[in-house]
């Protein structure tokens, strides 16, 4: 007999903060690849993540959110460290989907304040992409991204990611606010990976395609 | 009734559990088992209702019961699972699943339950002992890998000796060596394989293992391989070696930092340990130059799109001159000159060159005179980061010889001159945007706060709030500036405004671990429990909520790692749990919160007992400190204490050391006052003792602990908190001869306590047995004792006095140039011993225990001190609000905006927005003012008689 009392969140996301990406990130020279020290990230980093977690677009989510990462998908997950050994940024993802759809998803980025315009982000998203097609075989990576976050996509687009589809109201509860629909609404954007020969992942009209966000995993 | 049948009524009860209605499941589970007295499961079911419904009594009987005979199907043992971790027994549930497996040893699942049992205690060697038994039954190769791991653990463990260490990797080398499949064969197994080699430094099996086409392919997948194969390197002191590949990675566009790190290792490997010969040297001064070819030609390629090459070339000349290789600082000066001008636009350049700042006297005076070289530029946000960095790195260099207040002043109106110039570059950001301006901002912050440990004058906090505030306005999002508003309010005793910046910055889960600190650290001085206002105690208990999800889930991750064979999350879980369980904030919170709790609730027996155990729990601990002070930015000159520093309320934090004191004066309070004794301390303790720490001092009798006064422990105190401890230990020692006499005898306490739970549950104690408890009792008589009462003394000197002491503290302080911190510090620690010394006396408010044991003369000197105590803190009581009122006026604001001139000369610092800072601040402190001198006069009602 199934004995269910403790709730396992396979996806303990608030919708709204599927990826907190903030925009001054995506002003970045193209030639420019990073300096620090690139690592796992460790449990033991949430104790040190503060300067990347008290900004207002880093959501700070209860200790299983992250102990789920580690344990699942720990080769999926890094930080950057300052020479001087500060944390200056994370990226936390995992692998998922059956099939062709097997794939990396970036589920979280961020970066500090103070450790922005070095391109780290570019860096740990490669790693990411590295990773998805080294050791898990996946046939591509993707990444969820508001509508409206225009320097965003942008800079995803720069790294080679394109808007596979359009997600409606997939930030949900935020309401209407200034830029309409394009405020709740996401692009998933995609990346091909080195398995996915024939480049199916991806396609041109990609924001004429729209899909409701019960659709989407 | 068929199996079917019995099936169909248990499900309702599972039913009713999920949707936590134990009241039903209680009444259901009594209908089964009417007919099946014997079910296990159904008992197990009750049981579960029962905890969950905090019958805890009743629970346990149901336990032992179940317990008694082995359980060893599924169901009833999933569900004690749940039961026995609800009860936090999880030395019944290891012992539980040891019986299962044992009576059945061919059940695997069986065997790892067992297994995880003992993961949850923690229990490393009976984890090790019982995988190897798995292996053997079952020849399955992960368990192999769960015995290394568990020989790995308990070698980490604190109390392992170093030869046990050994020992136990040896015996995890054997398991490795020993198992029929290759490490390699899955990235974990090969990292564990790896961490023991390097452990046991089997440098060659390492190499072997490393240099395989297989390992190198490992390797450059797995960073977290990859880690442990540069630390073998490292260790091996293949600097050379690891030093040509690093530069060959470079070559190829490799950028990370830890390449670099190698190539300026490799340089300086001739020049290691402690005898340098003069061959080494020159060796050495020969691959300088080489290194120092290599890296300005890759920074030559890279120019200022990368910043690795210029940043090792800063490292390289920075080494060569503190390994004495070269005398000359001139050429890391021209590098430095050379970095600021490549990466001065960013962020990131004083961090970078911050550690090469210290120079000599003339290579100093070059660097002084390059930054003053430097026109400052607000043309595009490059240009004011450059200023930015200049004014940091400047401000950093400053002797202690240049600064005055003078100086300061007109530092601090250089920075909001030029803060105000840089927010023009910010003005169409959209709200949720960070100023690029805003350390300048931050700079004025620092410089005010330095005029104000100068001067002692408050009114240069005054002048830092409201920049700081103004910065809030243009950049709300700031958290540096919330942080270090918070430090500042905390200062001048605006509590609430403090609270309200604190909550503004939105900390939760982990971070309350952190971060906490920066509010609750000696909260009793703004806490108007007294008065029923629970603010702070609320966020006690809210921010220590993180502790109770840490030990309900982290460890269910340690043992998911285990089954997905995640072997190198595991110590890292381990740690991270037990950093969290041994937590030095949530502890000091703890103890907070009890100096509150006393505040506002009765003192009685409930209160006193509990927190007593729980005190003594805490004293147990080995404790971490996961305090983060690194988020308040500093920049103050390298002559001066940090702006964490500066900015602590009374000038320094609470660490082990005022852990450890306050927590002493409370558990000897507690145990006087309270009947608990160690032998009814064992009866009534329903979960597992946590575990102790491995520390000599710990293992000493805790009557020998309480004695021990460091004086590294002292330091933490602050003047006013010694005088509460010297008087707090006086009293004990005066009183502990009574207590000790008139406390009532185990039996006795056991007896009332089986009385009190059969009028609540009809059921007796368990474990407690009542008939040799009577006989004892009926021996002794009615508690009398054999011995002579001990003879009433009067009190000493120390403890009649205290109470005039603080009250003369106050008044002196009132007189001086003081903030209202500081005064409400003494106030409410008056008030604390005021209570202390409630509960010292507890035990002698019960008339007939004065008469029995002649303790009239006792309670006597008692009420003399008691009035005395309540003549000052109503005194202060009567200042406190006199001074709300004042805080409150419309002169102190006007003052509070005349304090502020130096600034208010800047047109957006206007007269209004400044004048309604000081309103805020003037509410705040009498709101804090006014609620402290009311809620003592309160306390003073409550136990003044």
């Amino acid at each position: 007999m199934l004995f269910s009392t403790s709730k396992h969140v396979d996806n303990p996301l608030p919708y709204y903060f599927k990826v907190s990406f903030h925009s001054a990130l995506s002003v970045l020279n193209v030639n420019l690849i990073t300096m620090s020290v690139l690592r796992p990230f460790k449990a033991s980093d949430l104790f040190r993540f503060n300067n990347i977690n008290l900004d207002v677009w880093t959501e700070t989510y209860g200790i299983t959110f992250y102990l789920t990462y580690l344990q699942r998908w720990s080769d999926l997950c890094f930080t950057q460290e300052s020479p001087r050994g500060r944390l200056q940024g994370y990226i936390l993802g995992k692998a998922e989907g059956a099939q062709t759809e097997w794939h990396g998803h970036i589920t979280a980025v961020s970066v500090a304040p103070e450790y922005r315009r070095l391109s780290l982000a570019r860096n740990m998203c490669q790693r990411l992409e590295f990773a998805s097609d080294e050791i898990y075989k996946g046939y591509f990576v993707d990444l969820y991204v508001r509508c409206n976050n225009a320097l965003a996509i942008k800079m995803y687009e720069g790294m080679g990611y394109s808007v596979y589809r359009r997600v409606r109201e997939y930030y949900g509860n935020l309401g209407v606010g200034k830029d309409g629909r394009d405020e709740e609404d996401a692009f998933d954007m995609r990346k091909c990976l080195s398995r996915d020969v024939a480049q199916r992942s991806i396609r041109c009209n990609g924001r004429d395609m729209i899909v409701s966000a019960h659709d989407v995993s | 009734m068929s199996e079917t049948a019995l099936e169909r009524q248990i499900r309702p009860i599972y039913d009713a559990l999920d949707h936590g209605s134990n009241k039903s499941a209680i009444n259901a589970c009594n209908k089964v088992l009417k007919k099946y007295t014997n079910n296990t499961l159904v008992k197990a079911l009750k049981a579960l209702a029962l905890t969950r419904s905090q019958k805890v009594e009743e629970a346990l009987v149901l336990c032992d019961e179940i317990l008694a005979a082995v359980v060893t199907d599924d169901s009833t043992l999933s569900v004690m699972t749940h039961v026995l971790k609800g009860l936090a027994r999880n030395s019944d549930m290891v012992a539980m699943f040891d019986n299962a497996f044992k009576q059945q040893p061919q059940s695997e699942e069986l065997g790892a339950q067992t297994f995880f049992a003992h993961v949850r205690t923690g229990n490393w060697k009976s984890c090790q002992q019982v995988a190897t038994r798995m292996h053997k039954q079952f020849q399955e190769d992960r368990y192999v890998y769960w015995a290394v791991t568990g020989a790995i653990l308990q070698a980490n463990d604190l109390g392992t000796a170093p030869n046990i260490r050994t020992l136990l990797y040896k015996l995890a080398h054997r398991h490795v060596t020993s198992c029929p499949t290759p490490s390699y064969m899955a990235v974990d197994r090969f990292h564990l394989h790896l961490i023991i080699l390097q452990e046991l430094q089997l440098w060659d099996e390492a190499n072997t293992l490393l240099e395989s086409d297989i390992g190198k392919s490992i390797c450059s997948a797995s960073l977290v391989c990859n880690e442990t194969r540069r630390e073998i390197w490292r260790k091996r002191g293949l600097y050379k070696d690891e030093g040509e590949r690093a530069q060959e990675k470079i070559k190829n566009n490799d950028r990370n930092w830890l390449e670099f790190v190698s190539v300026i290792d490799a340089a300086f490997a001739s020049v290691q340990g402690p005898d340098v010969s003069e061959e080494g040297k020159s060796e050495c001064s020969e691959n300088i130059a080489k290194t120092r070819d290599f890296l300005t030609e890759i920074g030559e390629v890279d120019g200022s799109n990368n910043r690795s090459a210029s940043l090792a070339l800063l490292e390289l000349e920075k080494n060569a001159f503190s390994h004495g290789i070269s005398s000359d600082e001139n050429t890391l000066v021209d590098s430095m000159e050379n970095y600021f001008s490549q990466f001065g636009d960013k962020t990131c350049c004083f961090e970078d060159l911050r550690p090469c700042v210290d120079l000599g006297a003339d290579a100093k005076a070059r660097w002084i005179s390059f930054l003053a070289s430097e026109e400052p530029s607000f043309a595009t946000t490059g240009d004011l980061q450059r200023v930015i960095n200049v004014r940091k790195l400047q401000r950093i260099s400053l002797a202690a010889s240049e600064l005055s207040t003078d100086k300061e002043s007109c530092l601090a109106s250089t920075y909001i001159e030029e803060y105000m110039a840089g927010l023009d570059l910010g003005s169409s950001l959209p709200v949720t945007e960070l100023q690029p301006a805003d350390d300048l901002a931050i700079l004025v912050g620092h410089a005010f706060v330095s005029l104000w440990t100068m001067t002692k004058d408050e009114s240069y906090l005054h002048n830092a709030a409201v920049v700081l505030e103004f910065a809030l306005t243009k950049s709300r999002m700031s958290f540096q500036i919330r942080l270090l508003l918070v430090r500042i309010y905390r200062l001048l005793g605006a509590s609430s405004l403090a609270l309200d910046h604190y909550r503004a910055i939105n900390i939760k889960q982990v971070q309350n671990d952190t971060l906490s600190h920066f509010l609750l650290t000696r909260a009793l001085t703004f806490s108007l429990s007294a008065t029923g206002d629970l603010t702070y105690p609320s966020e006690c208990i809210e921010s220590s909520q993180i502790y109770v999800s840490n030990s309900q889930d982290t460890p269910d991750f340690i043992i998911r790692a285990f089954t997905s064979e995640k072997y190198s999350q595991i110590p890292e879980f381990v740690s991270f749990d037990d950093r969290l369980e041994n937590s030095l904030q949530r502890d000091i919170v703890k103890l907070e919160h009890v100096r509150m709790r006393m505040t506002h609730e009765p003192i009685n027996s409930d209160l006193i007992d509990m927190e007593l155990i729980e005190l003594k729990f805490v004293f147990d601990r080995f404790h971490h400190d996961n305090r983060d002070f690194g988020m308040l930015p500093n920049y103050q000159p390298a002559c001066q204490p940090s702006l964490n520093d500066q900015t602590l309320m009374f000038g320094n934090s609470t660490g082990q050391g005022w852990l450890w004191y306050f927590i002493k004066i409370y558990i000897r309070a507690f145990q006087h006052a309270s009947d608990l004794d160690d032998i009814v301390e064992e009866k009534l303790l329903i979960g597992d003792r946590p575990k102790k720490s491995p520390e000599p001092e710990v293992q000493l009798p805790l009557r020998e602990r309480l004695a021990i006064r460091k004086p590294e422990e002292v330091a933490e105190l602050t003047a006013d908190e010694l005088q509460l401890m010297e008087w707090a230990t006086a009293v004990s020692d005066w009183l502990e001869p009574y207590h000790d006499y008139t406390r009532p005898p185990p039996a006795m306490v056991l007896a009332e306590a089986n009385k009190q739970n059969e009028l609540r549950t009809g059921l007796p104690l368990r474990g407690v047995d009542l008939k040799a408890l009577n006989a004892n009792a009926n021996a002794n008589g009615h508690a009398k004792k054999d011995e002579e009462a001990p003879p009433v003394k009067e009190p000493p000197q120390l403890v009649t006095q205290f109470f005039e002491n603080m009250h003369a503290r106050f008044v002196q302080l009132q007189q001086s140039q003081c903030l209202p911190s500081d005064l409400l510090h003494v106030a409410t620690l008056t008030q604390e011993a005021f209570l202390l010394f409630a509960v010292e006396s507890h035990r002698f408010k019960t008339a007939s225990v004065v008469k029995i044991h002649k303790l009239g003369a006792l309670v006597q000197s008692l009420k003399d001190i008691r009035s005395k105590a309540c003549t000052v803190l109503k005194t202060m009581s009567t200042d406190l609000l006199k001074m709300g009122e004042v805080a409150g006026s419309a002169e102190r604001r006007k003052s509070f905006v005349e304090s502020c001139k130096p600034i208010t000369d800047f047109p957006r610092l206007h007269h209004d927005f400044v004048l309604n800072i000081a309103k805020n601040v003037g509410e705040s402190r009498k709101k804090v003012l006014e609620g402290v001198g009311k809620g003592m006069v309160k306390i003073c009602t409550n136990y003044g008689q």
